[in-house]
């Protein structure tokens, strides 16, 4: 049997219509699902202490030869290093990999807030557990001039109950995780910069830096406010 | 060349199908992209209806081309709609620059700007190219073969209504989040 030319080019226009309809419907579920996934089911609980943790550094676009496996910043490539929360340095971690789209968003808003400078005061880490063959595939992770690493122990993973990428992380200069959530925008950072910065229960109040309202995801400013009402409360019982 | 000529029918009849389920699908910002275009005052429920009829006749004239390939009436319809869409490009571009068009519904973000323009040309190009006269043979589809495409062009429908319809409701929680 035949089929009539018109019916196979009129099938695969509509097949090929079709791939990118459900192409389109799989990014947002993807996207809808990492985003607003609760805090309690993402995320280490706000208040903890951060653990610390090893990985191994990955390569950019910044460093000579540009591969993955090569070092950042000049230095060598993939040495291990060590991360330890705390130490008077407010830290923003965050768990991202190059093939979830929400990832990049994240990274993106990363970078621009890096270029503006609006991470002074804190120190970014990138974190993936996919393999470093990956990131040449995401402009966003290959652009980046941020610290990068990979995992390279499910415990970091699990302490930091990396159920979904992406999870950003705002920990404190004592160590104390002060915010932790998913995040894809420049107000989210702000307010994740913003938390990071708080100072320590132990000193006092929580002053509320100029910005700090200005984030767009939820469950992070929810986990932020409770942080705040935590403090306050504390406050008022060492004030009688 | 003829082969050409059906792609470009076929591709054609497909895009109307799609931009028009996806209006179909938030036609509230399609009735707000269409008073843009209206500068005198218009009850709304006469915007909303002539929204409706915008994205209906889309509809009805990418599945009437896609199931009816040998009914030559369509091709010059279809050319016609394209011409129009220069048209509303044009003007957009002259009155309303930067603004969304919503020429996919929730789909796409396109705006009116001079790549705008450009695709509306490519467009209105492809509707010509489509007119070109093809041996009846290479059209000729029999009735399981017009019910197989009418089907296959519901799902395609329904995938464009749902995937507009999420994305919109997605792009209106950030909005309101924000």
């Amino acid at each position: 049997m035949r089929i009539p030319v018109y019916l196979a080019v009129a099938q695969w226009a509509l097949l090929l219509a079709l791939g990118v309809l459900v192409i389109l419907m799989f990014r947002q579920l993807g996207r809808h699902l990492t985003v607003t996934r609760s805090p309690a089911e993402l995320g280490p609980a706000v208040g903890s202490p951060a653990a610390g943790f090893e990985y191994v550094t990955l390569a950019g676009p910044g460093v000579p030869g540009g591969v993955p496996g090569g070092g950042r910043d000049g230095g060598p490539g993939g040495t291990a290093q060590s991360f330890q929360p705390g130490g008077g340095q407010a830290s923003l971690v965050a768990f991202v990999d190059p093939t979830c789209p929400a990832c990049e968003e994240l990274v993106t808003a990363l970078n621009a807030a890096d270029t503006d400078g609006e991470l002074t005061g804190t120190r970014p880490l990138l974190m993936v557990s996919e393999p470093p063959s990956y990131l040449q595939i995401s402009e966003p992770f290959r652009a980046t001039r941020l610290p990068l690493g990979q995992v390279q122990a499910d415990a970091t993973l699990e302490a930091y109950r990396v159920s979904a990428t992406p999870l950003l992380v705002a920990i404190d200069g004592a160590g104390i995780v002060r915010a932790a959530g998913p995040a894809t925008r420049r107000g989210d950072v702000r307010a994740f910069v913003t938390a990071s910065l708080l100072p320590a229960p132990d000193g006092g109040g929580l002053p509320v830096v100029s910005g700090a309202r200005d984030g767009h995801n939820p469950d992070m400013m929810t986990a932020i406010a409770g942080e705040e009402r935590s403090l306050a409360r504390k406050g008022e019982a060492a004030g009688g | 060349m003829n082969l050409v000529a059906l792609a470009a029918k076929a591709g054609l009849a497909v895009m109307l199908l799609v931009a028009g389920s996806a209006k179909l699908a938030d036609l509230a910002s399609f009735a707000a992209a269409v008073r843009l275009l209206l500068t005198f005052r218009v009850p709304r429920g006469a915007v909303r209806a002539a929204a409706l009829a915008v994205a209906l006749t889309e509809l009805v004239a990418g599945v009437a081309s896609l199931v009816l390939p040998s009914a030559g009436w369509i091709n010059p319809v279809v050319l016609a709609l394209a011409c129009g869409f220069v048209l509303v490009s044009g003007l957009g571009y002259l009155f309303h620059r930067g603004r969304s068009c919503r020429c996919f519904g929730a789909l796409s973000n396109r705006r009116f700007d001079l790549a705008g323009i450009a695709r509306s040309l490519a467009i209105a190009a492809t509707a010509a190219v489509a007119m070109v006269r093809v041996p009846p043979a290479m059209t000729g589809v029999g009735p399981g073969s017009r019910t197989l495409l009418l089907a296959s062009a519901a799902v395609v429908g329904l995938a464009a209504f749902s995937a507009a319809r999420a994305l919109g409701s997605a792009r209106k929680l950030e909005l309101e989040t924000s």
